[in-house]
């Protein structure tokens, strides 16, 4: 029959597409992990390559980290919104580039949106760090040590006639007894931390001053601060104040207060240091009081390289060319012996004094808190820039690599063992015609992880749920034929009448229980994201193929059965 | 020919009153849950109500209880704990809270000091940390209407250019019985509505509807062939018994692959399985409970041949 042979050859053309769609994918699971370290030796890189063309699976399965940001646009002007979010995916795929993770996915959702997905990498905190940053480094001086004394005088009596009508109208004062100040001295190499841009600097400057300047009573906000840098050349105090670190939490409320917002100075800034460092066997930090004018910008720098410093601490190097070069040359030579602040995101990270003018190189020192990683980091997002609107993560999941390798597990069991018992059964009730069926399913399940992989569609846990349900769909295809096959037998008609009779009468049906489960996968796959996504398209896909093995496949099994005097059904 | 249904010949439709009280029950039981979830007062997953999930194992076993007081008496009362069965990593436990933040502190910072400072010396290895704000709860609510809604259209549309008026209209009507009455159950059993579950609603929807179809196809078949209008009970009953091994069969087929999915498929899949379970059990019964004798009330309150 001509129509047969036709079927025929598009089916076997269809299947040596298949194992050409799924080979990469096939030779990937079938490896053990002796194959994977040997195909490595021979050619390093290879296993990567594989993967990357093998099917790819989703976070749930692989493992990894997926973010979800928000680009905070009302923070900036209306002007710079419109591409924001495109400049910041920008941004954040340089960074994560720099940070040589494989196949990362950054993608648009909605207006003011990015999705991270870091297929792999399970090290949440760097990779909030790397990500979240705004990474708006800024140079700006700092207050003189009278006008910020000054503003901490005002913001005192502030804080101490707020706590005052605190305590007539409800008797129950906050934290009033606070801990004596200790005198801290520092180590002297403590100071270290003080220098920055160190090559040119020298000298290590800040010094704890051993004095203590408040009494707590009448100094309700500065009794927990210890004046300490200081340039021991100049003999000049600058404001910079240890607080230690269980204490940060009572001041920074104290700040936000409109009421002491409203004595500190339009163009005064308080600023926190970036990390908490040990002094004296307590965790401080570091406030900082800078004039709010940005000196220079960040984005000048060029060059950028991890680097020691003197007591081979980590530190970030750059350089400066052209005229932003003049113009840090004009800034720094200007203010010689005036400590210059380092401040990313409205955060300090040093404050070192200015010795002499700086022209090309110079270095970001970055307090003795810091780690290796953390100067890394820090040259990854002064690298890939700033990004262009603050933002803010939204969502987080982590998954744990045994986490994915435990789903994996749990999806094949239950795929090997739902299918197992559905063959079995439709085998024995059907008996040869079942074991036909049985055959299509399992060529119905070859073509979808076929088509998956060939199409680059990533397979999650739910989409291994998509394909299990596959196998009861096309199986409800065969168990309409034979049923309708049964019947018709049941009247007495011949083999060949009946196959037709009940092939022709179950046609309608199957392809109306297909449509319908095509209508929901459909609608989820426009609409869902990210596992749900990966379910809706094998269900997609494993009802269309389902579909063409019920209507070409089986049909030419059956057709080929026509000839025969009795069927085994 | 080996079969478990010899021919039969069940009055379904006569067993319809009682059919339909249950079914009505269970449709309340649904709207009342299906209101419920939009109120916001069902038990809504971390995805669509926000909040933070933590997974993991600790070294050595510990009491669940004393975890279990540990969280909720470290300031989250609501907090949802379970131990999980895990290959080769035992003691593994998720903690599920509805908050994002714990005042200043991130919720997920503070249940890591809360467990490290309940269980010391035994330390929980993290596997997996999941915190989605509210603000991404609120679009996937969003997009999970745009879904229903697209399916619920699109399920319509093919009904009403493959049926008439009336089986058309009965068919919905046992499509959402289906759905509501998974819904319902799940409300019951105080089960969190997830995206996951949400999906497999829509799933069963259009596994329902086709159970719907196959019946109706063999009910309009049988009454081209019978003559006169007094048949109409009759013929209905004979086509529900006729397609009543189909209907079983492949209920069955799909039950094992869902169940197996139920057993093996873990954490994730497993809720989601349950409510397919569910789902297959209440369509299987709906297609020949509720969905043919809707046709046949019909027909009695106002005679017009079905379609």
């Amino acid at each position: 029959m001509k129509g047969q042979t036709w079927r025929l050859i598009i089916t076997g053309f269809l299947i040596i597409l298949g194992f050409i769609g799924f080979w990469n994918t096939l030779r990937l699971w079938t490896m053990t992990a002796k194959d994977r370290t040997k195909m490595e030796e021979r050619q390093p890189g290879s296993v990567l390559q594989l993967e990357q063309k093998a099917m790819r699976l989703g976070l749930d399965l692989k493992g990894g980290i997926h973010v979800v940001l928000r680009v905070k646009k009302e923070e900036i002007e209306k002007s710079a919104r419109a591409d924001a979010v495109d400049r910041a995916i920008q941004v954040i795929r340089n960074r994560i580039d720099f940070t040589g993770v494989t196949e990362p996915v950054i993608q648009k959702q909605g207006d003011d949106r990015i999705i991270v997905d870091l297929p792999g990498y399970t090290d949440a905190e760097r990779a909030e760090d790397i990500i979240g940053q705004t990474a708006q480094l800024e140079f700006k001086l700092l207050e003189s040590y009278d006008n910020a004394q000054m503003i901490l005088a005002k913001i005192d009596s502030v804080v101490a006639e707020i706590r005052k009508e605190g305590e007539s109208s409800d008797s129950l004062a906050g934290d009033t007894t606070a801990s004596e100040s200790e005198s801290a001295e520092a180590p002297a190499d403590d100071s270290a931390e003080n220098d920055i841009l160190s090559e040119l600097l020298g000298e290590d400057t800040g010094e704890v001053v051993d004095e203590t300047l408040f009494g707590s009573e009448e100094n309700p906000f500065t009794q927990y601060m210890e004046q300490f840098l200081y340039n021991p050349k100049s003999g000049i105090k600058w404001p910079g104040y240890v607080v230690a670190a269980k204490d940060r939490k009572t001041l920074e409320k104290w700040l936000a207060s409109p009421e002491v917002q409203s004595v500190i100075p339009e163009d005064v800034q308080f600023a926190w240091s970036t990390r908490s460092e040990v002094r004296s066997a307590q965790n401080i930090y570091i406030l900082y009081i800078l004039k709010r004018k940005v000196q220079f910008l960040g984005k000048y720098l060029e060059r950028i390289k991890v680097g020691r410093g003197q007591f081979q601490e980590p530190t970030v190097d750059f350089r400066l060319t052209g005229k932003p070069m003049a113009a840090f040359a004009r800034l720094t030579g200007a203010n010689i012996d005036k400590p210059l602040a380092i401040v990313i995101d409205g955060k300090v990270e040093s404050a070192p004094m200015i010795n002499s003018k700086i022209r090309g190189p110079g270095t970001i020192t970055m307090g003795s808190g810091a780690t290796i990683e953390d100067a890394k980091d820090l040259e990854i997002v002064l690298k890939a820039g700033a990004l262009p609107a603050p933002v803010e993560i939204i969502e987080k999941n982590v998954i744990g690599p045994t986490l994915g390798s435990d789903s994996i597990r749990k999806g094949l069991i239950s795929a090997v063992v739902g299918l197992l018992l559905a063959l079995t059964l439709i085998g024995v009730y059907y008996k040869l015609s079942g074991l036909i069926a049985d055959i299509a399913v399992i060529f119905n399940i070859f073509f979808l992880l076929a088509v998956m992989a060939g199409l680059g569609a990533t397979l999650t846990m739910p989409g291994i749920a998509g394909i299990i349900l596959t196998i009861g769909i096309s199986l409800d295809a065969n168990i309409l034929i034979f049923e309708r096959i049964r019947e018709e037998l049941r009247t007495g008609k011949t083999v060949r009448a009946s196959i037709d009779a009940g092939y022709n009468r179950a046609l309608l049906t199957i392809v109306d229980s297909h449509v319908t489960t095509l209508i929901t996968a459909g609608a989820l796959f426009v609409f869902g994201s990210g596992p749900i996504k990966g379910f809706a398209v094998s269900l997609f896909w494993g009802v269309t193929i389902s579909l063409y093995t019920a209507v070409v496949i089986t049909k030419t099994v059956f057709d080929i059965r026509k000839g025969y005097k009795s069927l085994s059904i | 020919m080996l079969r478990i249904i010899k021919e039969t010949n069940i009055n379904f439709i006569g067993q319809r009153r009682k059919a339909f009280l249950v079914s009505g029950l269970l449709i309340l039981l649904g709207l009342f849950a299906f209101a419920m979830v939009m109120l916001n007062k069902a038990n809504m997953g971390i995805d669509f109500a926000g909040g933070t999930m933590l997974q993991g194992n600790f070294e050595n076993p510990i009491n669940v209880a004393d975890l279990r007081n540990a969280v909720t008496g470290g300031g989250f009362p609501e907090a949802s704990i379970q131990k999980l069965e895990r290959h080769n990593v035992p003691n593994s436990y998720m903690i599920r809270v509805k908050e994002t933040m714990a005042g200043e502190e991130k919720a997920v910072n503070k249940l890591r000091d809360i467990i490290s400072a309940a269980f010391p010396g035994n330390t929980f290895h993290e596997d997996s940390e999941h915190t989605i704000g509210p603000a991404v709860g609120e679009s996937l609510k969003k997009s999970a209407r745009w879904a229903i809604l697209i399916s619920v259209i699109g399920m319509i549309i093919y009904i009403g250019l493959r049926f008439d008026f009336r089986s058309g209209v009965a068919a919905t009507v046992a499509t959402f019985h289906d759905v509501l009455a998974v819904l319902g159950i799940f409300f019951l059993l105080n089960k969190e509505i997830t995206l996951l579950i949400v999906t497999a609603l829509l799933t069963l929807a259009g596994y329902s509807l086709t159970d719907t179809v196959v019946v109706y196809d063999r009910i309009r078949e049988n009454l081209k062939k019978a003559r006169k209008k007094a048949e109409f009970v009759g013929t209905v009953n004979r086509s529900i018994n006729e397609v009543l091994s189909r209907t079983i069969m492949t209920s069955l087929s799909t039950l094992v692959v869902v169940l197996a999915l139920y057993l093996f498929g873990g954490e994730v899949l497993h809720d989601f399985s349950l409510a397919l379970l569910i789902g297959i059990v209440v369509g299987t019964y709906s297609s020949v409970f509720v969905a043919s004798p809707i046709v046949v009330e019909w027909e009695a309150k106002s005679p017009k041949r079905f379609k």
